[in-house]
């Protein structure tokens, strides 16, 4: 017989009502749904209501059909007006969800959901603050019809304090919470900030930290939660040391670039290889490092100078360092100067890019980071998996639906009838009176 | 009716052994309550060697990383190698929830053969593992650091700044700075020692995690990795704004007293109709609304965008940032200045909210802000931090005591 508990998800029995959108909401509910949680993606199919990803490049290419998929090629995608379920990015944040259409404008639509909520064990959002309100719906409504529900609401700069009113997209809150300035060149560049919403990412992470504590205590005492959570805090935590060395020395802050000011570290930064825009990561730790490095660049005159002999004094000139450096590794092709590097015992690593991590990186191969999953309109797709293998409840991102994202409304049938009693007659009615 | 989490998982104990990439792993479980047993070598936790220091000067007990990062736990200075330690480990891992083993992976993979009996005498024994490419794999053996996990990762391929007028990059990809590969990592290894709490809660068993720092890294660069498998297409990096497949028309606006603001106006009806109304608050003239300008868009799509861009220059050039910030917000505009971090420690919305705490430290005789939690219940932060981190050992003897041990078992024998 087989093991009872290799069956039994981390999250078995536990149903999430999600409303959230964009990224950083769905990506805690994501995780949620790796874990076994049955999430049931609210969403409503009017354009000005619908998930801005849902219609945002990436697209799928315009050829993917539901039985093919990565297999019939990569394009550019146009994406099709009115059409919502080719959005590729959409479909790499919300696999394993359930996915309906809820009119929330809509009285019965409001009724409808306060019935789902009655049996969930937690509820998501992260519309502007205050909507939610003006539905009435937000937590002291909710909490009257499910004493026990955990509401987990993102905002940028959250419901409580003085800026309850204020709006944040990812960017928004990076500048505010100080870690677009941290990154990047030191004055006078300007900050390079983050290629993307870093601060989409881990409030989606910390989103699903703060369900998972909620969902074990609510398990062992029946009390629920009310988690009014935001981007600007989650960067606060972020920012490292620069607050504490602030404090000690009433200095600004400065950036540093790919250096590091903290440890006796050098050569330490990002330097050009051979081909186009090619980059390898090169850390220095210790003079022992240091002297492989000088051995496995020939020993040139330049590196076996006294003064490059100790980290301090590597450190005094680190430009004039890193442009003999780049003088060699400019003529090194980047994967063969790692493997060299790292077989000396020195950190170095390439500066992957998409392509690389896709197509190359033989460690996520082995690890089965990428996750074959299908979407019932533009086919079979890899998704991005979880970062860590658990021995007794893997986390699986294509959830209990074995599935992609969804398509908008694809599920209309089976969580109201299946999951939720309501008659075909009562669905049909919804779908009359535009609640559903 | 309580909807706090403040010290929800008060009872659990971790104990956490490694160096400086498992420090915030175990320090966002310390701010939910959990008792976190640091397990520090006698010459003290690698993470004591990074500074900055307080002090100026390298000291262990002046590291303002080790003090960030160790809030809440206790330390326990026990050499794992020592016969003595045999008793201790034993007996802390028998009423332990979680093991937490972070570092290199030979030295964790070492520690994990001790970690297996333990687990083995205790089945609801949750171990988690934190390294760089994680237990197997061809690059598990690879030695890296925060900067060569972000370049592997591809952050940094995703960071930096424009390329220069000849479309080449004469620029480096950047990092950004502060230990995000192990912020990231963190946070992940956190859901998952989480889930399997939760697992235990249904089954009664604990389990091995197998957590990967290059893994969470990857799944943390947005639009990168869809846009290549998708479209075949890799973004590039541009300055301060969204890597993309194309160098996108956006700069940075400056105000009136010199500060970099992010002011964008996305292509929301909502968010065109705000702009307009801070345009006229602001006094300058424009056609933003007017016939001319929808036959601008007509016409030339790229013009009217230059030309509101323009318009976004100016008004932000108008007013100082603070300003911009307090009149685009209500509006419905996301903008803001960027800021220096340590300028949010005395702000009036932060201070509302409670997102720091003071701790007071002894070692430089006055009190730090640190910030301490991600969210509130409307009324108190669900996370809280209220101890210092602890200097080398200084929980030893209560440990000892509590598990029936002599406090003074593990002490030199000139101290005994």
């Amino acid at each position: 017989m087989p093991d009872q508990s290799s069956k039994t998800s981390a999250l078995d029995g536990v149903r999430i009502i999600d409303l959230t959108w964009l990224q950083v909401g769905p990506q805690a509910t994501r995780l949620l749904a790796s874990f076994g949680a049955e999430v049931i993606r609210i969403e409503w199919r009017k354009r000005a209501a619908v998930d801005f990803l849902r219609y945002m490049e990436p697209f799928a290419p315009d050829h993917a059909t539901p039985d093919g998929g990565r297999s019939q090629g990569a394009a550019r995608g146009r994406g099709v007006r009115g059409d919502f379920d080719r959005g590729a990015y959409y479909n790499n944040t919300n696999p394993g969800k359930y996915g309906v259409t809820l009119n929330l404008n809509h009285p019965k639509g409001r009724e409808l959901l306060k019935r789902m909520v009655r049996d969930a064990n937690a509820i998501c959002e992260n519309f502007s603050p205050g909507q939610m309100e003006k539905w009435g719906l937000g937590h002291d409504e909710l909490s009257k019809v499910n004493p026990r529900i955990i509401y987990l609401r993102t905002t940028g700069f959250g419901k409580a304090g003085t800026y309850n009113n204020y709006v944040s997209y990812g960017p928004t809150a990076q500048a505010f919470s100080g870690l677009t300035f941290l990154s990047g060149l030191p004055a006078p560049h300007p900050p390079a900030g983050w290629g993307y919403s870093y601060l989409d990412h881990s409030p989606g992470y910390f989103g699903a930290i703060l369900l998972m504590t909620a969902l074990h205590r609510q398990r062992q005492t029946g009390l629920g939660a009310y988690i009014d959570m935001t981007q600007t805090e989650t960067g606060l935590m972020l920012t490292g040391t620069s607050l504490l060395e602030h404090q000690i020395t009433g200095q600004p802050t400065a950036r540093y670039g790919n250096r590091m000011p903290y440890l006796d570290w050098a050569p330490h930064g990002a330097y050009r290889c051979l081909g186009d825009d090619n980059w390898i990561a090169i850390s220095v730790q210790s003079d022992e490092q240091w002297h492989s490095l000088v051995d496995e660049i020939g020993s040139p005159v330049w590196a076996t100078d006294s003064r490059y002999a100790t980290a301090a004094a590597r450190k005094a000139d680190q430009d004039e360092l890193d442009r003999n450096l780049t003088a060699f590794t400019a003529t090194q092709e980047r994967y063969a100067l790692m493997d060299r590097l790292q077989s000396r015992g020195i950190p170095a690593g390439v500066v992957q890019k998409s392509s690389d991590r896709f197509d190359r990186d033989p460690q996520l191969k082995e690890r089965g980071y990428f996750v074959d999953l299908p979407h019932s309109t533009i086919g079979t797709w890899p998704v991005e998996g979880f970062p860590a293998k658990l021995s007794a409840s893997p986390a699986d991102v294509g959830g209990r639906t074995g599935r992609a994202a969804p398509k908008l409304g694809e599920d209309n049938d089976f969580v109201y009838r299946d999951i939720f009693g309501l008659t075909s007659d009562e669905l049909a009615q919804l779908r009359e009176e535009d609640v559903i | 009716m309580e909807t706090n989490l403040r010290d929800a998982l008060s009872g659990l104990t971790v104990l956490e052994i490694g160096d400086q990439s498992g420090d915030y792993t175990a320090l966002l479980l310390a701010g939910l309550g959990a008792d976190v047993i640091k397990i520090e070598p006698s010459d003290g936790s690698p993470s004591r060697q990074i500074g900055p220091y307080a002090s100026g000067q390298p000291d262990p007990e002046q590291s303002l990383f080790f003090w960030r990062y160790n809030l809440n736990k206790r330390s326990l200075a026990l050499d794992l190698d020592s016969p003595s330690a045999t008793p201790v480990l034993d007996r802390l891992a028998a009423k332990a929830d979680i093991v937490l083993l972070s570092g290199e992976f030979s030295t964790v993979d070492r520690g994990l053969a001790r970690v297996r009996q333990l687990a083995a005498a205790n089945p609801r024994l949750i171990v988690c593992t934190l390294t760089p490419f994680g237990l197997t794999g061809p690059h598990r053996h690879l030695k890296m650091t925060d900067l060569t996990q972000m370049a592997m990762g591809g952050i940094m391929a995703v960071c930096g700044y424009d390329p220069a007028a000849d479309g080449k990059w004469d620029t480096p990809p950047i990092a950004p700075a502060m230990w995000h590969s192990y912020h990231i990592a963190g946070e992940y290894a956190s859901v998952a020692i989480l889930a399997a709490i939760n697992f235990r809660d249904l089954t009664g068993t604990g389990q091995f995690i197998d957590v990967s720092i290059h893994e969470a890294v990857n799944t943390c660069t947005e639009i990168a990795i869809p846009t290549y498998i998708y479209n075949g297409l890799v973004v590039k990096r541009q300055t301060a704004r969204h890597a993309a497949i194309d160098v996108t028309l956006f700069r940075l606006s400056v105000s009136q007293d010199g500060a970099d603001v992010l002011a964008i106006v996305s292509p929301f009806e909502r968010e065109e109709i705000a702009f307009k109304q801070l345009a006229d608050q602001s006094g300058i003239p424009h056609i933003l609304g007017t016939p001319e300008y929808a036959q601008l868009e007509k016409d030339d799509r790229r013009a009217a965008l230059t030309y509101r861009n323009d318009l976004i220059e100016q008004v932000v050039a108008s007013m100082p940032a603070d300003e911009v910030f307090h009149r685009a917000q209500p509006l419905g505009l996301a903008w803001s200045p960027i800021r220096r971090p340590e300028e949010n420690l005395a702000n009036e919305h932060f201070a509302a909210r409670g997102s720091f705490t003071t701790i007071n430290h002894p070692e430089i005789g006055r009190d730090l802000s640190y910030p301490q939690t991600v969210a509130t219940n409307g009324r108190q932060p669900h996370m809280r931090y209220a101890r210092r981190a602890p200097h080398l050992g200084e929980h030893t003897a209560e440990i000892l005591t509590s598990l029936g041990l002599d406090s003074s078992m593990l002490a030199a024998p000139s101290e005994r």
